[in-house]
Parts: C-alpha cells; sequence; structure tokens
C-alpha cells in the first residue's frame, strides 16, 4: 500500500495517512483482514512522528475501517464490507468539504443527508 | 523489443521455422529424385485422391503456410498480453502443429520420391498417427522452452526502470506490503512437526537438525517488504529478521516483472545466483532492482509495479539532491 504525506498541505499529517489507507481498502489494494505496517515502522518509513500516524490509525478505528489489537497492531476490519464502506467514507470527507466551502453548518448537512435518506 | 520479447518470438516461431528447414533440406537432398508433378492429397485408405500438384506450386504453399501460421503465432503471443499460463499452451499448441504439419508434408515429399505415376503414391493413414506422435513430443518440447522465456506480456511497462510516480516537492512518500508463501509455510511447520517426531522416535541427534532446517523455512516463508526514503527493505519472517536493504544510493532503476522461481532462481527462498539475489516467495510478479554494482535484487510481492515506480521517483529524488 502507498502512503503519502505532503507536510505543505493544510490537511493534518495523521489524516493524510488515515486517507491513503482509507484509499487502499477502498480499491482493493489493502484487503480486508491485511495487516498494516506497524506504527513504529510507518513512522521511521515516513520521517514522521510515531504519534502522528497513531492519530491517523486511531481515526481509521473510529471509521470502523481497521481494528487496533495490542501484539497484532492494525487490522483491515475482517468482512466484504470494508471497500464498500471505505469508498463512503471517502465520498463523505468530500461531501463535508464541498459544504464547508459553501460555509454550511453541520446541522444543515447533516439534514440534507437525512433528508436523502427518507426519500427512497 | 526487449530480450524478453525477443525469445517469446523466437520460441513461438521456431517449431515452423524448423519443419519448413526440414522440407527444404529434404528437397535439397533429394530433390533432383522427385516427379515435376506431386501428389499432395490423401484418402484414409492413403490413396492419391486429388490432381497431383506442380514441385514448385507444392514448395511456395509450404513456404506460404508455414510463414502464415508463423506470423499468426507470434503475432498471437506478443500482440496482447497474455496469462503464463495461456501464453505456455500457446506454445506447445505452436510446437504440437509444426510438428505435425513439417513430419505429414515430409512424409508426403518423401513418399513422392522415383515416382514415375503420380496417382499411384501412397500416403498411409499411419503416416498420420506417426506425425500425431511427433505433434506430440514436440509440444512437450515447446512447453520445457518456455520455461526460458519470462512472460513480456506482465511487464507493465516493457522498459526498464522508467516508472514514476508523481511526488509533489517536499511529499513523503512510503510503501509497504506483506509477501509470503504458502508452501514454503506448509513445509516449515512439516518439517518442524517431522523434526520433533524424528527427536523422539528416532534420534535426539538428528531431530533438532530436522526442526532447525523447519524454523528456517518458516522464517523465510513470509516477509515484509518496504520502499521509502531509505531503500528497498525485506524483513524476512514474524520476527523482521533477518533483514535485507538496498539503499537508495545503491538502485540505479526498479522494475517490475514476473519471476519464474524454478528457472530464474533455482527454487524459493532467499537465493542468490550468478549476478543476482531474490527473496523468492513463489513464481509471479516481483520488484527487480538494478544496482549500481550491476547485480540484481528481487523480491516475489503484489502491486510491485507501485512500488518500482515509486523507488525510481525516490531515486531521482535523491540524484537532484
Amino acid at each position: 500500500m502507498l502512503f503519502r504525506v505532503d507536510p505543505a498541505s493544510s490537511v493534518p499529517l495523521g489524516d493524510q495517512i488515515a486517507g491513503s489507507v482509507r484509499g487502499a481498502i477502498a480499491d482493493g489494494t489493502v484487503n480486508p483482514g491485511d495487516r498494516l505496517p506497524a506504527a513504529r515502522a510507518l513512522a521511521d518509513s515516513l520521517g514522521v512522528n510515531v504519534h502522528t500516524v497513531l492519530r491517523g490509525y486511531q481515526r481509521l478505528r473510529e471509521e470502523g475501517l481497521i481494528e487496533l489489537r495490542r501484539g497484532r497492531g492494525a487490522v483491515v476490519v475482517p468482512g466484504p464490507v470494508s471497500p464498500g464502506r471505505a469508498k463512503i467514507l471517502e465520498r463523505v470527507r468530500e461531501l463535508v468539504d464541498e459544504a464547508r466551502e459553501l460555509g454550511m453548518s453541520e446541522e444543515e448537512l447533516m439534514s440534507m443527508v437525512r433528508l436523502g435518506m427518507t426519500t427512497t | 523489443m526487449n530480450q524478453a520479447r525477443i525469445r517469446l518470438a523466437t520460441v513461438t516461431v521456431a517449431p515452423f521455422a524448423l519443419a519448413l528447414g526440414v522440407q527444404l533440406a529434404v528437397l535439397l537432398v533429394v530433390g533432383d529424385r522427385l516427379p515435376d508433378s506431386l501428389a499432395t492429397h490423401f484418402d484414409l485408405s492413403g490413396d492419391s485422391d486429388r490432381d497431383p500438384m506442380s514441385r514448385t506450386a507444392a514448395l511456395v504453399a509450404s513456404v506460404l503456410l508455414f510463414a502464415g501460421v508463423g506470423a499468426l503465432w507470434v503475432v498471437s503471443a506478443l500482440g496482447s498480453p497474455l496469462t503464463a499460463r495461456a501464453l505456455k499452451w500457446l506454445t506447445a499448441g505452436g510446437w504440437a502443429l509444426g510438428g505435425l504439419l513439417g513430419y505429414t508434408l515430409t512424409a508426403t515429399l518423401l513418399a513422392n520420391l522415383d515416382a514415375t505415376d503420380s496417382s499411384a503414391v501412397r500416403l498411409p493413414p499411419w503416416q498420420l498417427a506417426v506425425g500425431a506422435a511427433v505433434a506430440l513430443a514436440a509440444a512437450g518440447v515447446g512447453l520445457l522452452l518456455t520455461r526460458f522465456v519470462p512472460n513480456p506480456g506482465h511487464e507493465p511497462t516493457g522498459d526498464d526502470g522508467t516508472t514514476r510516480i508523481d511526488l509533489a516537492e517536499g511529499e513523503l512518500a512510503g510503501w509497504s506490503r506483506r509477501t509470503g508463501s504458502g508452501p514454503l509455510l506448509a513445509v516449515g511447520l512439516a518439517t518442524l512437526t517431522a523434526g520433533v517426531f524424528v527427536a523422539v522416535a528416532v534420534s535426539w541427534r538428528y531431530g533438532p537438525m530436522v526442526f532447525v532446517i523447519g524454523l528456517l523455512a518458516l522464517v523465510f516463508a513470509s516477509a515484509h517488504v518496504s520502499v521509502d526514503r531509505h531503500g528497498l527493505t525485506v524483513r524476512m519472517g514474524a520476527l523482521s529478521w533477518p533483514r535485507v536493504r538496498v539503499p537508495l544510493k545503491d538502485i540505479e532503476a526498479a522494475s517490475s516483472r514476473r519471476i519464474n522461481a524454478v528457472a530464474e532462481y533455482g527454487g524459493w527462498g532467499y537465493r542468490i545466483r550468478h549476478k543476482r539475489t531474490g527473496v523468492v516467495m513463489r513464481s509471479g510478479e516481483a520488484i527487480v532492482v538494478r544496482r549500481a554494482n550491476g547485480r540484481e535484487f528481487a523480491v516475489t510481492v503484489a502491486d510491485s509495479a507501485t512500488a518500482a515506480a515509486l523507488l525510481n521517483t525516490l531515486v531521482d529524488r535523491r540524484k537532484r539532491g
């Protein structure tokens, strides 16, 4: 899996790492059940702080894409839904970014999404 | 055209060239004993059943036939990316066809030797059976030869070390992936168990030895491959040790290609050959790095094209300073 982070970007480095993993799960480069590199190894690889990597992994755990287990490290949640979930999360990112650009509030966006879910 | 493609073209066209060569040689040696018109078509009882063909027309027809079939085969082999398996059968099929045509056409020529009446020339049907046997043998030869041909269809770019990843100035990038070998894992576990068994049931002296061999197989059954600012790093087994690293400064170019474990490395595991070293878990795609000292280092891993492109990008960046 390819990790890319750009220190010049306004997006926090941890989120950029999370984004790399999300993209890899979405496009099938990484499969459910695969192990991510150890946080320390990845930090050394990229030349970033290990806490930065851990923040990214934590984010992915909150999104339900990976499991963090003591001794086993970070594992992509097994099961067939993970790639689809990652794709949706990527779209959510885009959605949120676009809404922010338009100066939309969280409540406004949420109500739009809620409305979208009732009309199917 | 790179070397792999030249080799593939040679192997696919060889049976037809060979068959034609045999025919021409026969013509050269015994051509003066052949009548001006040849019987070229026979029924199942072996009797000639069509009007005879002139000697020149028969020669032209067979040159055209072999050139046509040969071209067809080369185009099929090189024109589209085929799987290694498909390529194998395509080559074997070509050799079988070459063998069959070569044998039957040469037999036809020989049947016409010293014939005064072309309608009396016979080609008994058992000749066809011999032809089939020759075809089978030729197919075997073709299959053997495919072992020496790397599959060019899977070289993503066809040329070496030119793929890049579009990295912004100052952007950090790393690639990482696990690779492993199911068979090697199974062999390792089996040897480990055998070691215990030997120690308990046979001899305390040899048991530990077998056990250690099993342990070694397990160490080399999986690896963690990474590409980053340090270079290409392979960490073996669950312990991440031993570790092999090719630093960026030693890398000239990286590419992704399919390698054949047996043909190129003589087996699986950590392989050292003349001019190349490899961590070979299986036959299949691999990152192949050309080192500054002229040696090659390869590691079999999925998504190797991305890894090779990143390596090339990082090497460029390092050279730029």
